[in-house]
C-alpha cells in the first residue's frame, strides 16, 4: 500500500498531483525539443541527439509513473521478480531481430539436404 | 453473497504471509509482465522496419496536436484512477465515483481523438508516380462520364467507391447522350469487349458492379460459348449455359458447382493412380528409401478418365462500354487488359482515367534514394522529375524551395567559417546542413510559404493539425494536378497499405486504443458497486487498485508511443 493511514494518504495525495504536473511538463519538453528550433540537439531536423533526449524524457517519465502511481517504490519482492523477468525478456526481444542476419533460409533440395 | 465468495477465493483481501500480497495484485502483475513482452515485441518490430527501410522512412508526418491532448488526457486520467483509490480507501464513495467518472470521461475523449485522427488518414491521398515522387494530398470529386472526361469538376473533396449517383448527361464532346458519375476523381476507366470470370472467386459484390454498370449502359454481356456440366466420364454433358445467354450471379455460380464437381473427380482420379503406381513401386523396390521411389513416380493422365474442368469462363460486352472501377478493387491492369481483385479478366483498351489530386506535399526523397543507387545525381533526378514539368506551381515552389536550403546551408556555412578562422574546407567539414528529409520533401508549410511569396509566414506552432484543407486561405496554395494513369505506380490513403510506418503505426496505436477500452470498461464498472464498497470496502479498493496498474501500465505505452510515432 502507498500509505496506511489516512493522514498519509492524503499527503500521498498531494504527491500524485505533483507528479502528474511533472508528466506535463515532461511532455511538454519532449515536444518542444522536437519542434523548436532553437532547442533542435545535435544537427538540424531530426537526429541522434533529439532520440537520445526523446527517449530520456520518456524514461523519465515512465519511471516516475512506475515508481509513484504504480508503488514500485515500495513493493513486495515478488513484484519486483516478476516485473524484472519482464523486463528482461522484453530487452531480449529487441536482440531477436538480429537472428534474422544469422539464419538466412537458403532452399537446398527438398530431401536431400543440397546437391 | 459476497462473504460466500469471500470464504471460497483466499487472499483476495488480506495479504498472504508468505508474499505479503494480495492474490489479485500478482495475478495483475502476472498479466502486466506478458503486456509488457506484448508491447516490447511490437516496438522491437519498429525498430526492425524502420532501422532496415528499403525506402526513406517517414519522420514527424504526423501531425501533432491530436497525439499531444492525448498524452495529457492520460497523464490526467493517471492521476484521478489513483485519487479515486485514494478516495476509497478514505471511505469518500462520491469522491471516488467523481474522481473514475473523470478517468472515463478522459478514455472517451481519448478515444474521439483516435477517432478523428484515423479518419483523417483514411481520407488522406498517397502516390507514388513511375519516377519515384512522392505526392500527398487530397481527391478532388467531380462529374466523370462514361468516356472519363470530367463534365463538371466541383473540386470539393470527395472519396467514393465505383459507379456511384449514376445518371445521363450530355458528354462535353457532343450531343450524344451519356452517363456520368460523380465521384472522387480517381477511378480506372476501361473499354470493355471481353470478360473472364475466375470461377474459383466468384464474388456476387464484385459481379454487381459490372451488371449495373452494363445496365446503366444499355449494354449487354453475354456469355461466348456454351458451357456444360460432366462430373463422370461416360455420362452425358448436361449443356448448363448457352452462348448468348446474359451473364448472372446464379448462371456463374452453376458453372463453378460444375468446375467443382469435374475437379473431385479428377482430383480422385489422380490420387487412386498415384496410390496404385506407389503400391507398385513399393513392392517392386524393396529396401529403397520413399523419397528416392517418389522422385520416379509420375502420372500419365492421358491414360485417366478425367472430365473437362475449366475454370474459368467468358462473356462478351455489346456495345463496348466504358466500366468505371475503383482502384482498390483493381489488382493489375496495362492498356489492353485488367484484372480484378476477383480475378476477373478484362480485355479492351484503358481509357483516360486520370487522378484529380490537390497536392499538400511533395517528397522526393525516394527518387534521391533510387537515383544514388543508381548512381545517377539525385539533383538532376530530382530536375528531370515528371511533376516539375507537368506542375507549374509545383515547379515554382521547388525553385524557392532550393532557394531557401541554400540561403540555410550558407548560414551554417558562415557560422562554421566564423569558428575555424576562415579555414574554409575545415568549416565544410564541420556545418550543419539541412538534412535530405528536409531538403528534397516539401511539405504542406512549405506550399503555404512559397506559394504566397512568404506573405503567409507559418511558425512552428502553426498547423499542429496538419495539412487543413479546410482552410481556405492555407488551401489556396496546395497545387492542384491531374495525374495520368500511367505515371501512377502505386496509390493508397494513408492506411497500412501505403507503408511500413502506417502498418505498425495503426497496429500498436489500435491495440493500445483497445487495451483503452476495456480498462475503462473495467473502472467504469466499480462506478456501480455500491454494495461492495458497504459490505467490503478493502476488497474494492484492491479490485481499483488492481484495475488501477493496468490503467497506469496503458498510459506507460502512450508515454512511449507518443514521442516514438509522433516526434521521431
Amino acid at each position: 500500500m502507498a500509505a496506511d493511514s489516512p493522514e498519509a494518504l492524503k499527503k500521498q495525495l498531494k504527491l500524485y498531483a505533483a507528479i502528474g504536473g511533472c508528466l506535463f511538463i515532461g511532455t511538454i519538453l519532449t515536444v518542444a525539443v522536437a519542434v523548436v528550433p532553437a532547442l533542435d540537439f545535435g544537427d538540424r531536423g531530426f537526429s541522434q541527439g533529439d532520440l537520445v533526449i526523446g527517449l530520456l524524457i520518456a524514461s523519465v517519465k515512465a519511471s516516475l509513473v512506475m515508481y509513484i502511481f504504480m508503488h514500485l517504490n515500495h513493493e513486495k519482492k515478488l513484484i519486483y521478480l516478476i516485473y524484472g523477468m519482464s523486463g528482461f525478456f522484453a530487452i531480449c526481444l529487441y536482440f531477436l531481430t538480429k537472428l534474422s542476419f544469422i539464419d538466412p533460409i537458403k532452399y537446398v533440395g527438398f530431401f536431400t539436404g543440397g546437391e | 453473497m459476497n462473504e460466500k465468495i469471500l470464504d471460497e477465493i483466499p487472499y483476495i483481501v488480506n495479504p498472504r504471509k508468505d508474499t505479503g500480497l494480495f492474490n489479485s495484485k500478482i495475478g495483475i502483475w502476472l498479466f502486466l509482465a506478458s503486456e509488457v513482452m506484448l508491447f516490447g515485441g511490437l516496438f522491437s518490430g519498429y525498430i526492425f522496419l524502420r532501422v532496415y527501410a528499403d525506402y526513406p522512412w517517414p519522420e514527424r508526418v504526423l501531425p501533432i496536436l491530436p497525439g499531444l491532448v492525448n498524452t495529457f488526457i492520460l497523464i490526467a486520467s493517471s492521476v484521478t484512477v489513483v485519487f479515486a483509490w485514494a478516495m476509497l480507501k478514505l471511505g469518500k464513495w462520491n469522491m471516488f465515483r467523481l474522481f473514475m467518472g473523470i478517468t472515463i470521461a478522459c478514455a472517451a475523449i481519448f478515444m474521439g481523438f483516435k477517432v478523428v485522427e484515423y479518419k483523417a488518414k483514411f481520407e488522406h491521398q498517397g502516390v507514388r508516380l513511375a519516377d519515384y515522387t512522392i505526392l500527398e494530398g487530397h481527391l478532388h470529386a467531380a462529374d466523370v462520364d462514361s468516356h472519363g472526361h470530367i463534365v463538371h469538376d466541383s473540386h470539393g473533396h470527395d472519396a467514393h467507391g465505383e459507379g456511384h449517383d449514376a445518371h445521363k448527361g450530355h458528354d462535353d464532346h457532343g450531343n450524344k447522350e451519356a452517363t456520368t458519375v460523380h465521384t472522387s476523381v480517381n477511378n480506372i476507366i476501361f473499354d470493355a469487349k471481353k470478360l473472364t470470370f475466375d470461377l474459383t472467386k466468384v464474388d456476387e459484390k464484385y459481379l454487381e458492379t459490372i451488371l449495373e454498370q452494363a445496365a446503366t449502359h444499355d449494354a449487354k454481356v453475354t456469355f461466348s460459348k456454351d458451357v456444360f456440366s460432366q462430373s463422370e466420364p461416360g455420362v452425358k454433358p448436361v449443356k448448363i449455359i448457352s452462348a448468348g445467354d446474359e451473364l448472372s450471379y446464379e448462371k456463374l455460380i452453376a458453372a463453378k458447382e460444375a468446375f467443382v464437381a469435374a475437379r473431385t473427380h479428377n482430383a480422385a482420379e489422380r490420387t487412386a493412380e498415384l496410390r496404385r503406381l506407389w503400391k507398385e513401386s513399393k513392392a517392386e523396390n524393396e529396401g529403397v528409401a520413399g523419397w528416392k521411389q517418389a522422385q520416379d513416380i509420375a502420372i500419365d493422365t492421358d491414360k485417366l478418365a478425367l472430365v473437362p474442368a475449366k475454370s474459368s469462363i467468358s462473356a462478351t460486352v455489346e456495345p463496348h462500354i466504358s466500366f468505371v472501377f475503383a482502384p482498390q478493387k483493381v489488382k493489375s491492369y496495362n492498356a489492353s487488359s485488367l484484372t480484378r481483385k476477383d480475378g476477373t479478366m478484362v480485355v479492351g483498351s484503358l481509357q483516360k482515367s486520370p487522378m484529380e489530386l490537390g497536392i499538400d506535399a511533395v517528397d522526393f526523397t525516394f527518387l534521391v534514394q533510387q537515383a544514388e543507387e543508381m548512381g545517377i545525381d539525385p539533383d538532376d533526378a530530382v530536375e528531370k522529375a515528371w511533376i516539375l514539368s507537368h506542375s507549374p506551381a509545383v515547379k515554382a515552389a521547388w525553385e524557392e524551395h532550393k532557394k531557401h536550403v541554400a540561403a540555410i546551408d550558407e548560414a551554417y556555412f558562415q557560422e562554421a567559417l566564423k569558428k575555424t578562422d576562415g579555414d574554409e574546407e575545415k568549416a565544410r567539414e564541420i556545418a550543419n546542413h539541412v538534412p535530405e528529409v528536409e531538403k528534397y520533401r516539401m511539405t504542406w508549410k512549405d506550399l503555404v510559404r512559397y506559394g504566397s511569396h512568404g506573405e503567409i509566414n507559418l511558425q512552428w506552432y502553426d498547423g499542429f493539425k496538419g495539412a487543413n484543407h479546410k482552410n481556405e486561405e492555407w488551401a489556396a496554395h496546395f497545387p492542384d494536378i491531374s495525374i495520368p494513369r500511367e505515371q501512377i505506380a502505386f496509390e493508397s490513403k494513408f492506411t497500412p497499405r501505403w507503408n511500413n510506418y502506417y502498418a505498425i503505426y495503426f497496429t500498436i496505436t489500435g491495440l493500445h486504443g483497445l487495451h483503452i477500452i476495456g480498462g475503462a470498461i473495467v473502472l467504469g464498472y466499480y462506478m456501480f458497486c455500491p454494495n461492495m464498497f458497504r459490505k467490503n470496502p478493502t476488497w474494492l479498493a484492491n479490485r481499483v487498485e488492481v484495475a488501477g496498474l493496468f490503467w497506469h501500465f496503458v498510459d506507460l505505452v502512450w508515454i512511449f508511443l507518443f514521442p516514438i510515432l509522433y516526434l521521431m
